[in-house]
């Protein structure tokens, strides 16, 4: 069923930064009513491709084409009238504005009498669009920054399906989703295919694309390396085509198993947004943490982290009491954290990668705890950088130059760094490519081999199942069961997430 | 344009200098104009190497010009009531580390916004420097003969075309100032710590950085800075009134500004704004000889302010 004429056509795509070329001929075709995959490394040249199509990057050079007619795409408005809607990694919304005026940004509002904005239309209007995806839980009226990460991402989603359009693009819409936000999306996606508009999917997380998308075009350096049907393609053969090598395993084996040893126990741990909460964890074990959006995950790491006050309940590290006043108080007692948005809270960009790495160990990495040592630290960040593939220019260069997953590799050595007890992770593999992927399940790996204990808050299934000894499900501010990973397939997963009971529990 | 952003401001600070030179060549390039240009802006230099510190963490401070007075008559009330020098210094200082400490008291831990707890501060420390002085200026026999001395004291540097030149005391505290606040941002923890908190205040909490103590020392001195600054206008024209120190705290705030111009990513850097300071401190001096009206002057240095602040801001634009 191969259509005579493409929805979208871009071939010899060429754009170099200050001469350094971030594509180089690239192309892509998008049949109408198709479902398409972009996929790549971090640095081959997606997030390029696709700002050009949204008008704000000018290539060098391009041939661009919608339904066959050539186009020049100068502007984002321009982009808008040509039919495409863009949903971002980064999306931009205005949290003290509501829902329904973040859905309508950039639109006109619905008008009484020509000057005065009809509150009443708005908001209908927005509920119907959340309709579209399913969601009964958000109000319109609501202001957007009282919503969780993944309920902010579905009003994004929900204000870029609000009219009609020839091509979706979505840059990993789910990253933030739970599992059960994702399937709805998908739905819709699939709802879109069948009115004849087209999907343009960017997502690192494989089995997602597998599922979904029906062709994919793979880049890397700059250049497409293939594209076709995803049906007549293995997961291990897409992953070789985007990292230009085999993959044997996409999680490394573990080296050990953990001992018995308790390394971190919380007992009856309570704090605003966490119920009395207990579990231990054994030296060398990895925990995952399931469960929706919201269901106490972050004030669980944050209360084990010394940054929530803790209401009730005592914890102990190595059969020690620990009861940490601040974050700085963890840290010096051998607590570590990865937190969830690294752009945000894990690194100060415009730094350079050396003092991003020794910033939490300050104390050590300086004479007497005052006066700095450059030279000393560079070497201690390109020693911990090489054990990590860091791909940098030296440990001098700043953070906001490097690629997501090499940034998310220096908060990984910062964390590491002090040689922690217990390594506190939260999405620690969001929106970083596969290469760089494995590179940090290694990393978790050395550390559970030095005996280090690991909880590990994630909401991608496959790595909670590939990566952790056991996992804890999170239910309504509480760990409602924790069950072995081995043997545990994703639906189980999802089934304990909701609650909904099978007969694994450990 | 990259150039242009980094260097601007050098560039333009030399064109400066050319043109002063050129139009007064017998008066402008010489040994005692430049060591007398080094104690006109002694204050301010003191001043804004204390405002760095705070907007090296993204803060501000508009209290400086405020407490800059309060300090000087605090000391000249002492002074007045027969108290010795080193006391009236002491305490004076200590009531600028104090006010210092009260700002970062109010955006730390209680969490108000520095525009809005300085400029509540800059208010109330002029309201208490009236109260405690009666409005009145203090000069004259009240104030101790060795306190205005220091001022016009320095250390002699010898002949330079025949006539004696010295570096000026209040040069030298400026120098030892700087010097303090060089080690302190670009060679201690705390200085690294700072500069994280202003690059990302967030990250800096979870990396285990005390950011509210930090914060707290940082105001205190300064707090500290301004007294300083204060005491040495004093010095400098043996008197104290309730609104000496008032123009400090727009010239140091500038003087910042332009030296974030030179540096890499636009953070605060004391050096810069050494260089920053000294580019006020020309024009006055250029511009006072030429005779140029000093309403005149403020026009230029506004100008001044915007064009090269406004050019690094461009540079940065990528679209």
């Amino acid at each position: 069923m191969a259509s005579p004429v493409p929805l979208l056509s871009a071939t010899s795509v060429t754009k170099a930064y200050a001469g350094i070329p971030a594509l180089s001929g690239a192309s892509l075709v998008v049949a109408p009513g198709e479902i398409h995959a972009l996929m790549g490394e971090n640095g081959a040249g997606k997030s390029t491709l696709i700002k050009i199509l949204a008008g704000v990057v000018a290539p060098d050079t391009a041939h661009i084409a919608i339904d066959g007619a050539p186009v020049t795409i100068e502007s984002t408005k321009a982009a808008y009238r040509l039919g495409l809607r863009f949903i971002h990694q980064e999306f931009n919304v205005v949290p003290t504005l509501s829902v329904a005026e973040n859905i309508f940004m950039g639109r006109r509002y619905p008008r009484r009498a020509s000057i005065l904005v009809d509150w009443v239309e708005l908001n209908r209007q927005a509920q119907r669009a959340l309709d579209r995806l399913g969601i009964d839980h958000i109000d319109p009226r609501q202001n957007l920054g009282e919503l969780g990460l993944g309920d902010q991402m579905l009003v994004r989603i929900s204000a870029a399906l609000l009219d009609d359009a020839k091509l979706y693009v979505m840059d990993e819409p789910t990253a933030a989703l739970t599992a059960d936000e994702s399937q709805r999306l998908f739905r819709v996606l699939r709802e879109i295919r069948a009115s004849g508009s087209s999907v343009l999917y960017v997502s690192h997380r494989l089995d997602e694309v597998m599922a979904l998308c029906d062709k994919a075009t793979v880049l890397r350096d700059g250049r497409s390396i293939d594209s076709g049907a995803l049906a007549n393609i293995t997961h291990d053969d897409l992953v070789a085509l985007m990292i230009g090598r085999k993959v044997e395993e996409a999680y490394p084996k573990a080296v050990a198993e953990p001992r018995d040893t308790t390394v971190f126990a919380a007992t009856n741990l309570a704090t605003l947004g966490l119920k009395p909460t207990s579990f231990s964890l054994r030296a060398g074990e990895v925990l995952g943490i399931a469960g929706l959006s919201g269901s106490g995950q972050g004030e669980l790491i944050r209360a084990i982290f010394g940054d929530f006050r803790v209401t009730s309940g005592t914890m102990s590290l190595d059969n020690a009491p620990y009861a940490p006043a601040s974050p700085a108080a963890a840290w010096q007692s051998g607590v570590a954290y990865v937190p969830r948005e690294r752009r945000a809270e894990g690194l100060v960009m415009r730094r350079p990668i050396y003092q991003n790495i020794t910033l939490a160990h300050l104390k050590r990495q300086s004479r007497a705890g005052t006066w700095l040592t450059p030279g000393r630290e560079k070497r201690f960040a390109a020693d911990l950088g090489a054990n990590m593939r860091l791909k940098a220019v030296g440990p001098a260069q700043d953070v906001i130059e490097l690629s997501g997953g090499n940034q998310q590799k220096v908060v990984f050595a910062k964390a590491v760094a002090g040689d922690p007890r217990l390594l506190l992770l939260e999405e620690p593999t969001r929106g970083v490519d596969v290469g760089a992927k494995f590179d940090i399940y290694s990393i978790i790996r050395e550390r559970t081999a030095k005996g280090a204990g690991v909880i590990l808050v994630s909401s991608d299934l496959p790595e909670l199942i590939g990566i952790c000894d056991r996992i804890a499900i999170m239910r309504d501010g509480t760990i409602t069961t924790i069950v072995d990973a081995a043997g545990l397939g994703e639906d189980d997963l999802v089934n304990l997430c909701y609650g909904r009971t099978t007969g694994m529990v450990a | 344009m990259v150039f242009i952003r980094r260097y601007g401001t050098l560039i333009g600070f030399v064109a400066i200098l050319v043109f002063f030179s050129v139009m007064l060549p017998a008066t402008f390039p010489t040994a005692r104009n430049w060591l007398n240009i080094t104690q006109q802006t002694s204050m301010l230099m003191v001043v804004a190497a204390g405002m760095t510190v705070v907007m090296v963490m993204g803060d501000f401070d508009l209290s400086v010009g405020s407490a800059a007075s309060l300090a000087g008559i605090v000391a000249a009330l002492m002074m007045a009531a027969g108290q010795p020098i080193w006391a009236a210094v002491s305490i004076a200082l200590a009531v600028g580390l104090l006010g210092g400490a009260f700002n970062g008291a109010m955006v730390s831990l209680v969490g108000i916004l520095p525009f809005i707890a300085t400029l509540a501060t800059m208010t109330m420390f002029s309201g208490l420097a009236f109260v405690v002085s009666g409005g009145k200026t203090i000069s004259g026999r009240a104030i101790p003969e060795d306190f205005g001395n220091f001022a016009r004291g320095g250390i002699p540097l010898g002949d330079w075309g025949g006539v004696a030149v010295s570096l000026p005391n209040l040069s030298i505290i400026a120098i030892l100032v700087i010097l303090v606040v060089w080690i302190l941002l670009e060679q201690t923890t705390f200085g690294r710590r700072l500069y994280a908190m202003g690059g990302n205040m967030e990250a800096a909490h979870l990396s285990g950085i005390a950011v509210k103590r930090l914060r707290l020392i940082a105001f205190s001195l300064t707090g500290l800075a301004a007294a300083a600054g204060g005491l040495m206008y004093a010095s400098r024209v043996a008197s104290a009134n309730p609104v000496q120190g008032s123009g400090l705290m727009l010239n140091a705030i500038a003087a910042v500004f332009l030296g974030t111009t030179m540096s890499r990513h636009g953070e605060p850097r004391i050096l810069a704004t050494v260089v920053g300071v000294i580019v006020l401190g020309v024009l006055d001096n250029g511009l006072t000889q030429l005779s140029v009206d000093s309403y005149i002057r403020q026009v230029l240095v506004g100008a001044l302010i915007l064009v090269a602040v406004g050019a690094g801001s461009l540079g940065q634009k990528r679209r």
